[in-house]
């Protein structure tokens, strides 16, 4: 356990000095913001690129609290996990390629140990990040749709949160296979796409499906219950989560890494 | 007393096979180089040792271990290419790399700052590592090796790279750390192998040629020969030498005499006596001189 929270501090202290801890809350709340706001203005905004036809009237449908929320998590399930990716997708193979692990892993380190470590110290990072983000869209959608309660908000995290650990955990379950980064984006990318895509074609056999977990949290909003289905979907995340984290140590720990 | 005992070792990638078919022990205590020329296998085998390759047959077994277990809380390894966390300080990689070995974190301040001395780079403890030059992060590499006190170290060409002054200091440690642990080190420098190793295991092409003590091994190849060096012309002298009853070869080499003989007591006194009586202004004599790099030549190209 002590080695654990040593390669834990290392962790935290590398993503503090590299800024991660600065960019990715940044990005993640531009991401979150947008959508709200955008639409919000929309109108000023057609009127000030013009180019509309005279008399041309736009009725725009203002979106209801939830469906402000909505937009945020939509941004979130593309460009962030993009982001959520790209933030964890050297922590492993980047110090095997250049060489580090060569001196680290000569130690007696525990490899679940080492891969927990990292997964932690990550998902803490897109939890912070995803809460700030959260926490703007909430602000946003106050002053401009109207009230939601901080509990729902509170609510969403706590579900949309499983998403993004089970992306960190994706991700990390490749960074113990492979060595090119560029794959690990590739594949964690692939796995991501055709999650959705099986989701979207094979709706009823993918209904609990971690990909699911936004549109569940959706339906939560309007009907302002916590479905079953998102109970499923949130346990499914969590038990994918798991299941890759221990393969991933199996991987590792059979893998020899100057091969 | 033996710590540790490889038997059989290969290592095969693809057709090519980098280590053939070794065996070797290691003596507690001892200083033990890893001797050859480049490809020949030595790193391959430091890897394996260390665990960061598996060995495609054979064992390596650490004293009180099982074969192929997991030793790495007795070693201490040094790669060829040492590569840190470059954005740490090296006092920090130094605690970092104690709280691995599970020292309490106070216990690793301790022993980094004591290493950081004994290496010399205190005065840049707390510089970030990739401000660093090649002789520092070398220190810093041997002093993460040894922060828990390894039953064997193991340092990967730990001098190659380095200027004069660097290698003169990393020596110098090595020296005193023989006191503590038994070192195996590869290099394919000779001179470094003769000044600090009591054992040589010398390699080509992934096969073990020799090993045993340096003694043992300049008796085994010495060859019996005599120099000569004069003042002025010395050719004349290379016709009267090979009158001598026990020369068997003379060669003029940038003014040196290498007089290969059947019997070097006897060769020196037909060679003084000859001398004495012709008054040949002789400048220096020295006899059995054969270095670890005839030594090695001879074993290498056999």
């Amino acid at each position: 356990m002590r080695q654990w929270y040593t390669i834990f501090q290392k962790e935290m202290l590398e993503n503090w000095r590299n800024f991660k801890w600065v960019w990715v809350p940044l990005v993640i709340l531009v991401l979150s913001i947008m959508d709200p706001i955008t639409t919000y203005y929309m109108p000023e905004i057609l009127d000030a690129v013009g180019n509309l036809p005279e008399g041309a009237i736009f009725e725009m449908p203002t979106p209801s609290p939830a469906e402000s929320i909505m937009m945020s998590l939509s941004q979130l399930s593309t460009l962030g996990v993009l982001v959520i990716i790209l933030m964890s997708m050297q922590t492993i193979s980047g110090e095997i390629r250049s060489g580090v692990s060569e001196i680290i892993l000569v130690k007696p380190v525990n490899y679940s140990n080492y891969v927990t470590a990292k997964w932690a110290s990550f998902v803490l990072i897109s939890l912070a990040s995803l809460f700030i983000g959260l926490i703007g869209s909430w602000y946003y959608t106050n002053l401009l749709f109207g009230d939601l309660a901080f509990i729902d908000l509170l609510k969403v995290f706590a579900f949309y949160g499983l998403w993004f650990m089970f992306i960190i955990s994706l991700s990390i379950f490749f960074n113990t296979m492979v060595k090119n980064q560029g794959l690990i984006l590739f594949l964690t990318i692939v796995i991501v796409m055709v999650l959705n895509l099986l989701t979207s074609v094979l709706g009823k056999y993918f209904n609990w499906s971690p990909s699911q977990l936004s549109q569940h949290i959706g339906e939560m909003l309007l009907t302002n219950e916590i479905t079953s289905d998102l109970m499923a979907s949130a346990i499914i995340t969590i038990a994918a989560t798991i299941l890759l984290l221990i393969i991933s140590v199996i991987v590792f720990k059979s893998r020899k890494i100057a091969e | 007393m033996t710590l540790l005992t490889v038997s059989d070792l290969t290592k095969t990638y693809g057709e090519h096979t980098a280590v053939n078919n070794i065996h070797f022990e290691l003596t507690k205590g001892k200083c033990i180089a890893l001797l050859g020329p480049n490809g020949a296998g030595k790193t391959t085998i430091l890897r394996m040792l260390a665990g960061l390759l598996a060995p495609s047959t054979g064992s390596i077994t650490f004293s009180g271990y099982k074969p192929n277990q997991d030793i790495r809380k007795e070693i201490g390894y040094l790669p060829q290419y040492p590569t840190f966390h470059s954005w740490m300080t090296g006092r920090e990689f130094l605690i970092y790399s104690g709280q691995l070995h599970s020292l309490s974190k106070k216990e690793s301040q301790e022993k980094a700052d004591l290493l950081l001395k004994k290496t010399g780079i205190y005065e840049a403890r707390h510089k970030r590592i990739h401000t660093y030059s090649g002789g520092m992060k070398q220190r810093l590499g041997i002093a993460q090796a040894i922060i828990h006190q390894p039953k064997l170290l193991m340092l990967d060409e730990p001098v190659s790279s380095l200027d004069p002054i660097g290698r003169r200091d990393v020596l110098t440690l090595m020296e005193e750390l023989k006191e503590n642990m038994t070192i195996l080190f590869s290099t394919h420098i000779l001179s470094d192998a003769d000044e600090i190793s009591d054992e040589l295991l010398l390699l080509k092409n992934g096969h073990l040629l020799e090993s045993g003590s340096i003694n043992e091994l300049r008796k085994k190849y010495q060859t019996a020969m005599i120099e000569l060096q004069f003042t002025g012309d010395i050719a004349m002298y290379e016709q009267k030498l090979l009158e001598l009853p026990s020369v068997t070869n003379v060669i003029n080499k940038r003014d040196v005499l290498h007089v290969s003989v059947t019997d070097v007591d006897q060769a020196r006194d037909e060679v003084i006596q000859k001398a004495a009586l012709e008054l040949w202004p002789i400048t220096q004599l020295t006899m059995n001189h054969s270095t670890l790099e005839d030594l090695f030549m001879r074993v290498v190209t056999k």
